[in-house]
């Protein structure tokens, strides 16, 4: 049965995965720096205190969680040309990354300020610091080492959900291996050979995540 | 209701004042002034609106009707500029509230940097002379993790101390405290007030109150039921209620 795993066929579409990786990498990359800042767009709106901001933020934010990426996808790459707007794929990939991965992000960056203890507000309060004083003098560096964590999490999601454009025929590391099980009849080298290269990206985020963690927590953070 | 044209008197008036949570009346017409330099000790029983009182006075809380006055400016008034009277207040809290991701001394020259606009070095050698005040120059680059709870309730005070404020709110600075750290905390809020502060602190240490205070007010359910020299109070209660307290923290 092994020796029907052709090793020889994966060293030579080496190149073709390389490539998808390379593409799977910068894309994910943009995207995330895309959902940074939706995200913190989106969480800035929804911890207003009124609702002209809050409401299209908590909606915007449900939908996004409620139905499918590929839905999204399908939407934003066969829908929004039928009603006008024509974008190449990366594009339409790398948004609908970002606008998905946002709204998760808002969340996460919600409830890293949302952990912050009263008492700390309250503190810089009574100080007479002024509401943007408290965010960025209190409130931000101290979400900031609580945010981290789940923030690489959801990266790698995202690079995991950057998977789906192989559907919108966008030439990145999933796409490679769908390329070589079509055209040599190898769907198990093909994507044996993805699932590698995907554990690969995966151990090089957490070991960022170790990093940064590590390097957080000589600054003081405990508690 | 209007307080135009009433001559101003204490640092702190409290004028029929009233507060409610939900339906819950947990300030009921307050009328207490605090005069420069007095140093005056709330107590009651759990519940009476003692902390809440002194949230109050920074606005912390806000008043539902009433008129409340501190250094001369009225709260809830538009023209009454809440974030800069806030740096005339320091106030101590139960769990200390410091900063867990900067230092003693970034606690305590925090506010004064960036609130005050006091240049870094001059603030800083300010705020190593208060560390060393409360006794802790060698606690200088300390997290508030590696300091026992008398002394973050210390770098706290001295926190306070950095704004140069006029008046000092104390919310029972000493409950959270081991017993063995209690006299550290007080002795250096009797120091404060030694120095001539304005006071209001929250606490049922009496040593402290017969020390320093000139008044003790006694809050029950809310309205201030009496209020007394150190000694009247501890020694010849008026009232049923405050007899009954006495009684209770008194007896152990």
């Amino acid at each position: 049965m092994l020796e029907n795993f052709s090793f020889r066929t994966i060293v030579e579409y080496l190149p073709l995965f390389g490539q998808g990786l390379i593409t799977t990498v910068w894309l994910s990359a943009l995207s995330f720096v895309g959902a940074l800042i939706v995200g913190i767009v989106l969480c800035a709106m929804n911890l207003q205190r009124g609702w002209l901001f809050r409401v299209p933020a908590k909606a915007y934010i449900d939908a996004v969680r409620a139905t499918p990426l590929l839905a999204q996808l399908y939407f934003l790459y066969f829908g929004l040309p039928r009603l006008g707007f024509v974008l190449p794929e990366l594009v339409v990939g790398i948004l609908a990354l970002s606008l998905n991965s946002g709204a998760y992000i808002a969340e996460i960056i919600r409830a890293g300020i949302l952990s912050i203890p009263r008492g700390q507000v309250e503190a810089s309060v009574a100080s007479g610091m002024t509401y943007v004083q408290r965010m960025r003098l209190v409130v931000l560096p101290q979400a900031f080492k609580v945010t981290i964590p789940p923030l690489l999490g959801q990266a790698i999601v995202l690079v995991k959900d950057s998977a789906l454009l192989s559907l919108i025929s966008v030439a990145e590391l999933t796409r490679a291996g769908q390329l070589l099980a079509s055209d040599r009849f190898m769907p198990a080298e093909g994507f044996l050979t993805i699932a590698a290269f995907y554990l690969l990206l995966y151990y090089g985020l957490k070991g960022l995540a170790g990093v940064s963690s590590r390097w957080l927590g000589t600054a003081g953070a405990r508690t | 209701m209007t307080t135009t044209g009433l001559a101003k008197t204490g640092m702190i008036d409290f004028r029929g004042v009233n507060k409610w949570f939900g339906s819950l009346n947990v300030l009921k017409d307050i009328t207490l002034s605090v005069e420069p330099r007095e140093v005056v000790v709330v107590c009651g029983p759990s519940g009476s609106g003692k902390s809440t009182l002194i949230r109050c006075v920074n606005g912390l809380e806000a008043i539902k009707n009433g008129d409340l006055v501190v250094d001369g400016q009225r709260l809830g008034d538009p023209a009454t500029n809440m974030t800069q009277l806030r740096t005339e207040i320091g106030f101590v809290f139960q769990s200390f509230n410091l900063y867990p991701h900067k230092t003693a001394l970034e606690n305590v020259t925090l506010a004064p940097i960036h609130v005050r606009k006091i240049p870094r070095a001059e603030a800083e050698k300010a705020g190593r002379e208060l560390l060393a005040k409360v006794g802790l120059a060698d606690k200088v680059n300390a997290y508030p993790a590696q300091l026992s709870g008398g002394q973050q309730q210390r770098v706290a005070i001295a926190r306070c101390l950095g704004m140069r404020p006029k008046i000092m709110l104390f919310d029972e600075p000493t409950s959270a405290l081991d017993p063995e750290m209690i006299s550290e905390v007080l002795d250096v809020m009797v120091a404060v007030a030694e120095e001539g502060m304005t006071m209001m602190v929250v606490t049922h240490e009496m040593g402290f109150a017969r020390k320093v205070a000139q008044r003790v007010v006694f809050m029950d359910a809310g309205a201030i039921v009496e209020s007394g020299t150190p000694d009247e109070f501890f020694s010849h209660p008026k009232t049923d209620r405050s007899r009954a307290f006495l009684s209770k923290i008194l007896r152990h």
